[in-house]
């Protein structure tokens, strides 16, 4: 019996995914089903839509840099935190966890009325620097596992051996997170690609990024076209939950969210 | 270690408090500073502090979105509860191979933004979508169900959105559990349905009622999912909140939302988490 | 209630952990499972206790056949090597819960649950939680809710191993004694050599998951079936033979291409090469000369202070032996002097070299 609830919920989770791509393959301009034939002129719809392309980049910019400035700063707090225990540790880490448990919602109408306030409304750095608070929190989880996996032996081996602490973190210590690191850059990545609700409180309509793009567009109309990039989008975000558990990068949800 | 002036943990996190500094403890100052200045046409009078806007909330109006908020998040986690345990029990007894399988299965569609999923449920609920088209096809009804625009659509496309917040920690504390516990209760005479009631279900409800908590606040806060299958109709606390800050302007309102609602969900996880460790203590269990 | 396995089958995957297992434990026994790990005892173990489901063979419990019976009803009890005790279940209600799963009325089940803790002598901790327990503590409250609802049979999971060496001693008696005031048939797996000998009646010694020989300890450990056996319960030495003949009624053969010896009366003829196994305690050695069948002269190489024994090593020619003797013995014995090393004809034991 657990066996059926187990498979109602796989399709349940699944279903909406699996729906997007199908659909996204109608050969008409309507959602006629069912879907027998299947055409990609909606992909090149999708792909020469100035809207969604832009978008895109759009997108692909800003988690790109959102991943690497949350990894850099992540890593080195991380870092002290481990290395160092310091006595406000518990509360350092509550501190950088805490946007989890401030909403989307409350935090992008939070952002919207800062960036005004400092005049940078519809700036991709205001964006920027929302996208990184954001994935804080994921970063750190995911780091601290890392760097508590590189034995603090080697470190004293290297000090001892002469180097300064600073080489040693460059030198021994950063080599042996690369593939945490790596890890840690795909899931920051995919998190601010897929951010929606703080993105579409604060930005207009001059700085969309993809999934807001999609958003406005779902709430004029539905058509294959929207389909096609949502499925784009689909394919793009399992690639990379594909790469990332070959690197073994799923281990370490086990604590909630 | 040299003596430094400042020590070098909090020079290593110094960066990251900085940035977190400036952009996550400002931006929900300057909210909450907002908040207590009065609206104008011609923006925030800021010579004025007043405490309107937050007053301006006991209106029936917004206890009404309020309540609504509330039913779609209750049913929604209600649900995910009981179909949460199945799947973790389940979940616990395939291989580790197996099981990583599935747990990807289950996280990959939460790795795609929620927008694109709304999409996904829109095709598959509206009145000519695949779930009608089926039903029709089948003869199970003989006209289409209207499963969106309305707090059920909402409440089905919200469910598998949140799932993996209950069902990671509690298949955790599941397979975390000594299976000779089982074995034990099993071979003192305990049904396999005994064995849970007694024994799986009172060591994993502390980190079952954690996440149920954490689900219900994700439900709460929702936005793209009730906005795109719900509808203006159905509106929910962040859809209020985008129509005060964004179409309305009307910011200090705006800001009194914002802190109200964090306010409510950090109330409601605090006092969820404390739950839980009650349960945790009370069965001798480290929470 | 006596236990019988017939060849009892458990496949998992590629790997036979259970290869045809058959012995029968009397009514009252205490048998003990032993051998090294990955063996299969612990398998066979749950095999009877119906955790996992049997491949082939039958398993019957005072004659009924419980091999398919679900692990609820076989009114079997086991202790595990975890103690497996529900922490969030007071050390009453844990002992309590077998009771409870028989729906045994209250006042009997405070009666019995007190008589219980009063026989693993814990009667004040009733209301405590495993977690305020100590290692020995809990293992005995693991007893307690095993023996308190008066199982047929009675399995025993390496239960001691989780315990400190001191205590472990002390347990052994104790779990021994408990076991023969109450007569109840017990099934204990573990690998401790020491352990079996303390507490069992008879053992079984398992390899590969099959049974390489049964029987009680002194059999075991005098009269072993294998290589394999006589190896696992103790040290030996072990002596390659050839050209075996007979001499006046008596056997004799070349012992490690070296020494003639004269070899015990019964045993091992097999088809392939034959090994002379012998106990360290077996060999006497002493300067002079000493009264056994086999006697050769020898060099000590050491002699290893070990408490109340010592082991003395010496050179035969090429060859090492190692001999155990009291320390007050060894203390006259010094390397590199010359002495002379023998053994008693029937002290060894003829196996097939394998």
């Amino acid at each position: 019996m657990i066996r059926a609830v187990n498979l109602i919920m796989l399709i349940v989770v699944l279903a909406p995914v699996v729906v997007v791509m199908w659909m996204s393959l109608t050969p008409t301009a309507m959602f006629v089903l069912p879907i027998t034939q299947f055409s990609f002129r909606w992909y090149r719809e999708a792909l020469s839509y100035p809207g969604f392309v832009d978008a895109f980049f759009l997108s692909a910019e800003l988690a790109l840099f959102a991943a690497l400035i949350t990894l850099a700063l992540c890593f080195l707090a991380v870092y002290g935190i481990v290395r160092y225990r310091p006595a406000g540790a518990a509360v350092l880490r509550s501190f950088f966890t805490a946007p989890l448990l401030v909403s989307a919602v409350v935090f992008g109408i939070a952002m919207l009325q800062f960036v005004n306030r400092i005049g940078l409304y519809n700036q991709f750095s205001g964006l920027l620097l929302a996208h990184v608070v954001l994935v804080v929190p994921f970063a750190i989880r995911s780091l601290e596992a890392t760097v508590r996996a590189v034995p603090e032996e080697l470190e004293w081996a290297s000090m001892i051996l002469g180097r300064s602490r600073a080489n040693t973190l460059l030198r021994i210590t950063l080599p042996l997170c690369a593939r945490g690191l790596v890890t840690a850059f795909l899931f920051c990545f995919l998190l601010s690609f897929s951010e929606v609700t703080t993105t579409l409180f604060m930005t207009g309509p001059s700085l969309q990024t993809l999934p807001v793009r999609i958003y406005t567009y779902m709430s004029d109309r539905i058509d294959p076209t929207v389909a096609a990039v949502s499925a784009l989008v689909v394919l793009v975000s399992l690639a990379v939950v594909v790469f990332l558990n070959l690197l073994g990068g799923f281990r370490r949800l086990d604590s909630q969210g | 270690m040299q003596d430094r002036r400042i020590p070098a943990p909090w020079l290593f996190a110094a960066p990251l408090i900085l940035v977190m500094a400036i952009g996550f403890v400002w931006p929900l100052l300057q909210a909450l500073v907002n908040s207590l200045h009065p609206n104008t046409p011609q923006g925030i009078d800021v010579t004025q502090w007043t405490f309107g806007n937050y007053k301006r909330l006991a209106d029936p109006f917004y206890g009404e979105i309020l309540v609504r908020t509330l039913r779609i998040s209750f049913a929604v986690t209600a649900i995910t509860g009981l179909l949460a345990y199945p799947v973790a029990l389940y979940l616990a007894r395939l291989s580790p191979r197996a099981q990583s399988l599935v747990i990807l299965a289950y996280i990959s569609p939460w790795l795609v933004n929620t927008v694109v999923k709304a999409l996904g449920w829109t095709l598959l609920l509206r009145t000519n979508g695949v779930v009608n088209t089926i039903l029709l096809q089948l003869d199970i009804v003989s006209t289409p169900l209207k499963l969106m625009l309305n707090e059920t659509g909402v409440v089905i496309a919200l469910i598998p959105g949140h799932f993996i917040f209950v069902l990671l920690p509690l298949w955790a504390a599941v397979s975390g559990l000594d299976p000779a516990l089982s074995w034990a209760a099993g071979t003192l005479g305990a049904r396999p349905s005994a064995v849970f009631w007694r024994v799986i279900l009172p060591l994993t409800l502390p980190a079952f009622v954690a996440g149920l908590v954490i689900n219900f606040i994700m439900n709460m806060t929702a936005f793209a999912i009730p906005m795109l299958l719900g509808g203006a109709r159905n509106m929910v606390a962040s859809m209020l909140a985008y129509q005060v800050n964004l179409i309305t302007l009307d910011w200090p309102m705006g800001g009194a939302l914002a802190v109200t609602l964090l306010a409510l969900t950090l109330a409601i996880v605090w006092a969820g988490q404390k739950f839980a460790m009650q349960l945790a203590a009370g069965r001798g269990l480290r929470p | 209630m006596s236990l019988e396995i017939v060849d009892l089958v458990k496949v998992f995957g590629a790997v036979r952990a259970v290869d045809g297992v058959s012995l029968s434990v009397a009514s009252g026994e205490f048998f003990t499972l032993l051998g090294p790990s990955g063996c299969g005892k612990t398998t066979l173990l749950r095999l009877v206790a119906g955790i996992y489901p049997v491949g082939q063979g039958s398993v019957r419990l005072n004659g009924r056949d419980i091999t398919r019976a679900p692990m609820h009803r076989r009114n079997l009890a086991m202790v595990f090597q975890s103690f497996a005790l529900f922490p969030h279940l007071s050390v009453f209600d844990n002992v309590a819960f077998g009771l409870r799963s028989r729906r045994v009325p209250r006042d009997e089940t405070r009666e019995r649950v007190t008589e219980a803790l009063a026989l693993v002598k814990l009667d004040a901790m009733a209301e405590r939680f495993p977690a305020q327990l100590s290692g020995g503590q809990q293992q005995r409250v693991a007893l307690a809710r095993a023996l308190v609802v008066r199982p047929d049979l009675l399995l025993f999971d390496e239960p001691l191993s989780n315990l400190d060496a001191r205590l472990r001693d002390e347990m052994r008696f104790e779990i021994r004694d408990l076991q023969r005031r109450i007569g109840i048939t017990t099934v204990l797996v573990t690998h401790d050599i020491e352990e079996a000998f303390v507490m069992s009646d008879r053992m079984a010694v398992m390899q590969a998951g099959k049974i390489m020989q049964v029987g009680r300890a002194d059999e075991i450990y005098r009269s072993p079936a294998s290589r394999f056996v006589a190896n696992f319960v103790g040290p030996i030495n072990e002596l390659a033979l050839g050209g075996i003949e007979m001499v006046d009624g008596r056997r004799r053969a070349l012992a490690a291409g070296a020494l003639r010896v004269w070899l015990p009366q019964s045993g091992g003829m097999g088809n392939g090469r034959t090994n002379l196994v012998l106990r360290p305690e077996a060999l006497r050695v002493a300067p002079g000369e000493i009264g056994t069948d086999n006697s050769f002269p020898a060099e000590i190489v050491d002699v290893v202070y070990l408490g109340g024994n010592s082991e003395c090593r010496v050179k035969v020619g090429s060859l090492q032996l190692s001999a155990v003797m009291p320390s007050v013995v060894a203390a006259r014995l010094r390397p590199g002097a010359r002495v002379s090393v023998g053994w008693d004809a029937d002290d060894g034991v003829m196996l097939d070299a394998g």
